[in-house]
């Protein structure tokens, strides 16, 4: 039987690229997802902090991490961690032949379906918004059937804001498919992995676009992280491309979960999917096993340490009920108010940070979770991603960032 | 200034039955709703349309006029009706003598009530708990108070009625103790107007009271909340009500694939106080899982709060005594010839009382036309070949329910994907609604908010509430140009927040879940309320 050093609990960023992490210190690691995780809802841009606590644009998320209150995830690591593992990533990617851009000391300004502008950190070479800001001519791509994404509303909503106003043109391309079914994004984007789909696309592409344009276009330039459709199109078309944040499934995210999947293959990592973790196995304040449960049987996983990467509500490492919430796997208790009414605001957006989304695990400075009192809980079991309390990403946009940064710590640790 | 004989005040349905009652007579009428039609407890209820069993005890002349608008209701306004039947379903802990005087008092209201086989019932409604001690059926049946007052409108536009949504009155005019004309304001807008007229119809339901103290007139209505909760499944085929006398928690309606569950009782200062709590949730699930023992665990949608507009010449009086009938109020009595108000009520009687209502109009006006809502149905049935037609474009299941949700307009959606067959799309997966018929809608003029649209065909009604039509809601009306006075941030945010007020009171489970996709989505994707950079960054 196969003896693991480390288990990861969650597949998503966070999982993920803890298994990495630790699997690059020469541990044994196997890791157990139910699903794929938030990935395939915010995608493949790594945000860091985008606004402050008082909601103010940040510049510098760098210099930003110090103004953070003491519980958040980044302070409770602090600055030269959250730089380390920016600079993993970097590297990683890079090493996959699927570079990212950006730096901890810069946010970039993306383009959102809503024609908003979004503070990110880290990009892949796709998304890259400088080229939108400086462009005047500005040529927005639709597909016919795609009801994810209204041009129009790209166009009003980027005209408004400051430096944007530019000479916007609409273009509607068709997609060879026909199967009946009502399109996604990543419908469009397996089209465009194949070969002909590929070479549709560019020769209808070309003939709608000025060169020297730039093209905005839904996230579907291929489901692999690798850059090749994009560069044939800006070499066929004269023009650079840009693609926008849009509706779930969201495409840039499958791609970076694809690189870091084949990333953990070479790693000799092992990955249980479809696993769901019903409970963990505690002797004396250590975790000595997990219990997986699925339709079948119970099946029992043992490593020496453990990675708890489950998320957070949406993800399901914590639930809630009236009155209280939990995390699941180990039955760690969370800390929430007691009056319903103080769980959350009256509106739920325009209204700042939601109590609500920092409910979540405490941890100590290894990420191990302790009690309201400080006290260690489970002294080898290192918490990463949304599971943890102190932030609500959704607002301060650093759901990746955190993501990253804190199972790059647990995987050091673990 | 427009012109017309009777204004009628309030879109619910008291309102759009009077306007179709007036208009079918002939009488030139016009109907101003404040916000949109059903924005008050003619949506903010639970969709039972009564047999009268509810009442039969307490009240035999209200049960009566329900188990007759009943039996007329079902005739006319077929597609807002769903005809499951209803159960009363005694527990061992209700009263066996209540039971009997029950049956007798159901008998001589003339409602049918037969009793049902235990072992039957729990076949047929496997959910209901096995403790229960006794279960009669009666004709209830399930009613979409949406539907029912736009098909009311759609069925007055024939006959030269005319409905102006988003539109509040701000004074009533008066000359010599005779109402002249009203004065308006768009609450979108804020453009103002003036509509001159002989009769002024306070049909405004909870706002009864402050429509009549804009003539000077004291009404004692008392407006008392209560609150429901929609469970996101159809876990009752019939109508389940408790057998004993009248209180919280003891309804359950099914609607299309969810189930509602009412309701609450609670004075409150408000008309529009509308706002559910986690306790009145809590409180209705407790008692709930009385007549479905697994209730705490079924998944919640959400929860609403609406108020009922109780009249009562005694103003201290408990709620739940007060009667459930309804009162016209003629304020020529108190010096102003043509202002009539009606107050108290229920939907399930809502044409009796606009028939009652219009009588007396009629005859302030020498109007001899007969009533004849109860003969003619709101809306024609659709054509066979049309449903034919439709079949080929929209989903299986799809097909019915855009049919008795679109009515007269069917055609138009049709027409639509049949120029473009993209727009069979769906934009609300949930609930199964098509891009053309959310364009259709959108399209009419008192369409203004993606509220509307949601409250006319049922978009981010279902399970994600709102989070995935949203933005593609949104997409659609600004390719139309049909944003027409907000802006598209505030178009979404009106949606979305709509959906968050029926949310946030159950914020748990699988709604935790949920509440954080759209936040997810709306917050740290797309970026909706984060500010933007100056343009020196």
């Amino acid at each position: 039987m196969r003896q693991n050093d480390v288990i990861v609990i969650g597949g998503g960023l966070a999982g993920l690229f803890a298994a990495i992490t630790a699997a690059k210190r020469g541990r044994q690691v196997m890791l157990v997802t139910k699903g794929v995780g938030a990935i395939a809802i915010g995608g493949g841009s790594i945000d860091v902090l985008g606004y402050d606590a008082t909601g103010k644009p940040v510049r510098d998320p760098s210099a930003a991490l110090g103004g953070l209150a003491a519980d958040h995830p980044f302070a409770i690591l602090g600055q030269q961690r959250v730089e380390t593992a920016v600079q993993t990533f970097l590297g990683l990617c890079e090493a996959e032949g699927y570079p990212y851009q950006g730096d901890l000391q810069h946010n970039q300004w993306i383009p959102t379906a809503l024609g908003r502008l979004k503070p990110t950190c880290l990009t892949p070479l796709t998304m890259n918004s400088a080229i939108l800001k400086a462009a005047t001519d500005v040529t927005v791509v639709e597909f016919e059937g795609l009801k994810d994404y209204s041009g129009r509303v790209m166009v009003d909503g980027l005209r408004q804001c400051p430096g944007y106003a530019k000479n916007y043109s609409l273009v509607s391309l068709k997609t060879d498919i026909n199967d009946g079914r009502d399109l996604t994004a990543l419908d469009v984007a397996r089209w465009l992995d194949s070969d002909s789909g590929q070479a549709a696309f560019i020769e209808r592409l070309t003939a709608a676009v000025r060169p020297g344009s730039v093209i905005l276009l839904p996230p579907v330039l291929g489901t692999k992280p690798d850059y090749r459709l994009f560069h044939a199109l800006e070499q066929a078309t004269g023009c650079k491309l840009v693609e926008t944040v849009g509706l779930p499934p969201a495409v840039t995210g499958y791609r970076l979960r694809r690189l870091l999947v084949n990333c953990l293959g070479k790693l000799n990592v092992k990955m249980i999917e479809q696993a769901n973790v019903v409970r963990g196995i505690v002797e004396n304040g250590r975790c000595t096993g997990i219990v997986t449960g699925n339709l079948d049987r119970e099946r029992t996983y043992r490593a020496e340490s453990f990675i708890l990467a489950s998320g957070g509500f949406f993800g399901g490492g914590l639930q809630a009920e009236a009155g209280r919430a939990r995390e699941v796997v180990f039955d760690l208790p969370i800390t929430v108010p007691a009056n319903s009414a103080d769980w959350s605001k009256e509106k739920l957006f325009f209204a700042g940070s939601q109590p609500f989304a920092k409910f979540g695990l405490q941890v100590d400075g290894k990420l191990r979770p302790v009690d309201a009192s400080g006290k260690l809980l489970l002294e080898n079991v290192y918490v990463a991603g949304k599971s943890l309390a102190g932030y609500d990403y959704c607002v301060e946009k650093s759901g990746n960032g955190v993501a990253l940064a804190t199972a790059y710590q647990a995987g050091a640790e673990a | 200034m427009k012109k017309t004989t009777a204004v009628i005040i309030g879109g619910g349905a008291t309102g759009v039955g009077i306007l179709r009652d007036l208009s079918m007579r002939g009488v030139a009428a016009v109907l101003l709703e404040q916000r949109d039609l059903a924005y008050g407890a003619s949506s903010r209820f639970h969709g039972l349309l009564h047999s009268g069993g509810r009442y039969a005890v307490k009240d035999a002349e209200a049960a009566r006029e329900c188990a007759e608008e009943n039996a007329v209701l079902r005739k006319i306004g077929r597609h807002c009706v769903e005809s499951t039947t209803g159960y009363f379903v005694r527990l061992p802990e209700d009263d066996p003598a209540y039971e009997a005087k029950w049956v007798v008092a159901c008998q001589a209201a003339g409602i049918p009530v037969e009793p049902v086989d235990l072992a039957r019932a729990h076949r047929l409604e496997p959910h209901f708990s096995e403790r229960a001690a006794a279960v009669y059926e009666v004709p209830d049946a399930a009613i979409d108070g949406f539907r029912l007052c736009r098909q009311n409108v759609l069925s007055a536009k024939r006959y030269g009625g005319k409905m102006m949504n988003y539109t509040e009155v701000t004074s009533i005019e008066q000359q010599n103790g005779q109402v002249t004309a009203v004065k308006t304001r768009n609450t979108l807008t804020g453009e103002l107007g003036s509509i001159e007229c002989d009769i002024v119809v306070n049909a405004a339901g909870s706002w009864v009271g402050q429509v009549a103290g804009l003539a000077g007139i004291k009404i004692n209505v008392i407006p008392d909340r209560g609150t429901l909760i929609a469970f996101n499944h159809r876990f009752t085929d019939r109508i389940m009500n408790r057998l004993r006398p009248p209180a919280n928690a003891d309804i359950f309606v099914p609607h299309g694939s969810v189930t509602l569950l009412g309701t609450t009782s609670s004075p409150t200062e408000r008309p529009d106080d509308f706002t559910p709590t986690t306790e009145e949730v809590l409180a209705l699930i407790d008692e709930g899982k009385e007549l479905f023992d697994e209730l705490p665990r079924y998944r919640l949608l959400r929860a609403y709060t609406g108020t009922r507009p109780l009249y009562c010449a005694d103003p201290t009086a408990a709620t739940r005594e007060i009667s459930r009938n309804f009162v016209i109020l003629d304020h020529a009595k108190e010096g102003l010839d043509g202002l009539i108000s009606i107050v108290g009520g229920k939907l399930t009687t809502y044409r009796l009382m606009a028939e009652k209502i219009s009588d007396a109009i009629c005859g302030k006006l020498s109007v001899q036309a007969p009533c004849r809502t109860a003969e003619e149905a709101l809306v024609d049935d659709i054509a066979p070949e049309l449903m034919q037609q439709a079949k080929k474009f929209f989903p299986t299941a799809g097909v019915e329910l855009a049919a008795s949700r679109l009515g007269p307009d069917l055609a138009e959606t049709v027409q639509r994907i049949q120029a473009n067959p993209a727009k069979k799309e769906l934009v609300c997966e949930c609930e199964l609604v098509t891009l053309a018929e959310v364009e259709t809608v959108a399209h009419d003029d008192t369409t203004f908010t993606m509220s509307d649209i949601r409250r006319r065909t049922r978009m981010g009604m279902g399970t994600c509430q709102g989070t995935y039509c949203g933005l593609r809601g949104l997409g659609m009306m600004v390719d139309n140009d049909l944003a027409r006075g907000m802006t598209t941030e505030n178009l979404l945010r009106e949606f979305l927040e709509t959906r968050w007020n029926g949310i946030r009171p159950i914020l748990w489970g699988q709604q935790m879940r949920e509440v954080e996709l759209t936040r997810g989505i709306y917050g740290a994707g797309l970026n909706m309320d984060g500010a933007v950079p100056d343009e020196t960054e």
